[in-house]
């Protein structure tokens, strides 16, 4: 397999089959918009897709670091503890206090961010796996956050929830934010070098780094950005809440993987984007409002999205690890 | 057919082995009986009767788990699908009507859904190359939709008193489970590290593409390998259903990542073709003592979640030095 770090060259079939993943999940999202008008009228109301934006911002946030740490072949399991000890710290030490908002949400994001970094130097340094040390510094962090509590923590002043619930010419403040740093992202991947040596790193790990590209740098870089990301669906989070606990994270660490796959980006690295990303967060939001006006339960939900995540791998087979 | 007993000795033959290298084999047990001994003399409680009696209970499922979980390691992969197997066959033993003589169609109907579900896994990942983490993950979800559909949310009934004997009662002392471990355990040790079966799945683990090169069928046996995982997952859940005596939707939930831990710390590599039964149980060993020292101790038990965190990124340091 070359080790191509795909540059300029173009061409449609190749503009195609680099982006399947954003067509695929365009043309279901499409299915699903014609199915959910065909079963109910409400579904097509614009208050019910402003809606489905409001509530996929916290996952779209996680996904988004997600993106990046599988695009360089890794994961990164710890998110969920993160965003839960976050959350419940950001609520917490704001406890009511409207002075405190501004130090916390910076000492968070930085917090974040740290996190995040310590992961990444800890992939380097010890040369484990990923997704073993993730799963290991996650579960370190799921126990500090129930030592600081074992329930909800504080609160925060109602002015906070602006963040979750305002809104800027009627559309939810939270999506807004979600495609700005989607799109900036989506730019740094693109336009600048370091964006492009995480497609190279994730594409062959060893030969980037027998060519000279900086490993540790992008291994920091993805890693600490994934923190960065928890910190931020972190606040918007005890925003939408009101309120911070230890387990609010729980479903994260395995719900943002599922976009990412969805969108195309494969698990073993190299290939994918931030676009398929949002489109697959926005099209499990939105199969899971289908699904509410069909009346189906939750539990069927459930089949629903395993299903979805089935196929949708199925159909971009992912690339044999290399011997 | 090529002769394996060739390939065998290429295989395994490596660079004169040194002190450390000898000893290496032997650090998680040794370093097992000192965690035992040092447990022992902070806690003369550790090594009563009792508590030693209670470990054993509760060390038999994940061990059986864990059994699984190193054939499928072995292969490259892991099994996120476990816990999910293990709540849907411990939600079937309360299924029916919670006599003993359910016990033979509960069997059949949980390993059932156990090989069902393995199967799924190793079509999605020899047929279709989806990533092991990926494609059991998935199986993981569709099967806790299925099973809460089946069960409404709340699961209820009984589970057959033979279970409750299987999964609690000991007969001097020795737990029934962790009988059943053993005899599980020996035969799949011998399955895996005396037949040519066990040898295709460590060449077929090592480097997939000399696997085929020496006309083994890889993809059959990483197949048998995810079924093999299932279906010991299906009777460890109702191993456990036995213990916990009542049943909810989340029965062996953490089984998939203590397993995985377990197996880790026992020297299975996950990049596949290396480790053994053996190492694996002993790994869930020291994951039992660490959590009923952590308690004995009177720490809180939050410190069971941190020092298992601790532990796996360690222990996965500590092989990955070794094979360097």
């Amino acid at each position: 397999m070359s080790a191509t770090v795909s540059s300029g060259s173009s061409g449609f079939s190749r503009t195609l089959k680099k982006n399947q993943g954003v067509f695929v999940v365009l043309a279901l999202l499409v299915l699903l918009l014609i199915f959910g008008s065909v079963v109910s009228d409400r579904f097509r109301t614009s208050n019910n897709f402003l809606n489905i934006l409001e509530q996929s911002t916290g996952l779209a946030l996680v996904s988004l670091g997600q993106t990046l740490t599988i695009l360089t072949g890794g994961i990164d399991l710890s998110v969920g503890s993160m965003i839960s000890l976050l959350s419940t710290v950001t609520s917490g030490t704001i406890n009511g206090d409207v002075s405190m908002v501004a130090p916390v949400v910076v000492g968070i994001l930085l917090l974040g961010l740290v996190i995040g970094l310590v992961n990444g130097l800890l992939i380097i340094w010890l040369k484990v796996h990923p997704l073993i040390v993730t799963l290991g510094t996650g579960a370190v962090l799921q126990g500090i956050v129930l030592l600081y509590s074992l329930g909800p923590a504080g609160k925060v002043p109602r002015g906070f929830t602006f963040l979750a619930y305002g809104k800027v010419l009627g559309i939810p403040l939270g999506a807004i934010f979600v495609v700005v740093v989607f799109a900036l992202v989506g730019a740094f991947l693109t336009y600048f070098r370091l964006g492009r040596y995480i497609f190279a790193v994730g594409d062959d790990d060893a030969g980037a780094l027998l060519m000279g590209l900086p490993r540790a740098k992008v291994i920091l870089t993805v890693y600490g950005f994934s923190g960065f990301c928890c910190a931020m669906a972190a606040i918007y989070l005890t925003a939408r809440f009101g309120v911070g606990q230890p387990y609010t994270g729980l479903n994260y660490t395995l719900a943002s993987i599922t976009p990412v796959v969805v969108g195309g980006t494969l698990l073993s690295g190299g290939k994918g984007g931030v676009l398929g990303t949002l489109l697959g967060v926005y099209l499990i939001s939105l199969l899971n409002n289908v699904l509410n006006f069909m009346d189906v339960s939750t539990h069927y939900q459930l089949i629903a999205q395993g299903l979805i995540v089935i196929a949708a791998v199925s159909i971009y087979v992912e690339r044999r690890k290399k011997v | 057919m090529v002769d394996l007993s060739q390939t065998k000795s290429a295989e395994y033959a490596g660079p004169a082995p040194t002190l450390a290298s000898r000893l290496a084999p032997y650090a998680l047990p040794i370093f097992l009986i000192l965690m035992i001994v040092v447990a022992g003399v902070i806690s003369p409680a550790f090594l009563s009767a009792n508590n030693i009696s209670n470990m054993l209970l509760q060390a038999a499922p994940l061990g059986i788990v864990v059994i699984g979980q190193a054939f499928v390691i072995i292969l490259r992969g892991l099994d996120l699908s476990v816990s999910s197997v293990m709540a849907t066959s411990a939600v079937i033993a309360t299924g029916f009507s919670g006599v003993n003589g359910d016990v033979i169609p509960i069997l059949l109907v949980a390993v059932g859904i156990g090989v069902a579900t393995g199967v799924v896994n190793g079509l999605l990942v020899t047929k279709r190359s989806v990533s092991p983490f990926l494609a059991t993950l998935a199986t993981m979800i569709v099967l806790q939709g299925f099973r809460f559909a089946y069960t409404q949310g709340a699961p209820s009934g009984n589970v057959p008193p033979l279970f409750r004997t299987l999964g609690s009662a000991t007969w001097n002392g020795i737990p029934y489970n962790m009988m059943l471990l053993v005899v599980l355990a020996a035969v799949f040790w011998v399955l895996l590290a005396k037949t040519r079966f066990g040898r295709e799945v460590y060449i077929t683990g090592g480097n997939p593409t000399t696997a085929r090169l020496l006309g083994i069928n890889a993809d059959r046996v990483t197949i048998i390998g995810y079924v093999i995982s299932g279906g010991l997952a299906a009777i460890a859940g109702l191993v456990l259903s036995g213990y916990v005596g009542i049943v909810d939707n989340w029965v062996g939930r953490g089984f998939e990542l203590d397993s995985i831990v377990a197996a880790v710390m026992g020297g299975i590599s996950l990049a596949g073709g290396r480790g053994g039964i053996i190492g694996g149980l002993f790994g869930a060993a020291v994951l039992i003592v660490v959590f009923n020292a952590v308690l004995l101790f009177g720490l809180p038990v939050q410190f069971q979640i941190i020092i298992k965190g601790l532990v796996i990124v360690a222990a996965a340091a500590f092989y990955v030095r070794r094979s360097h």
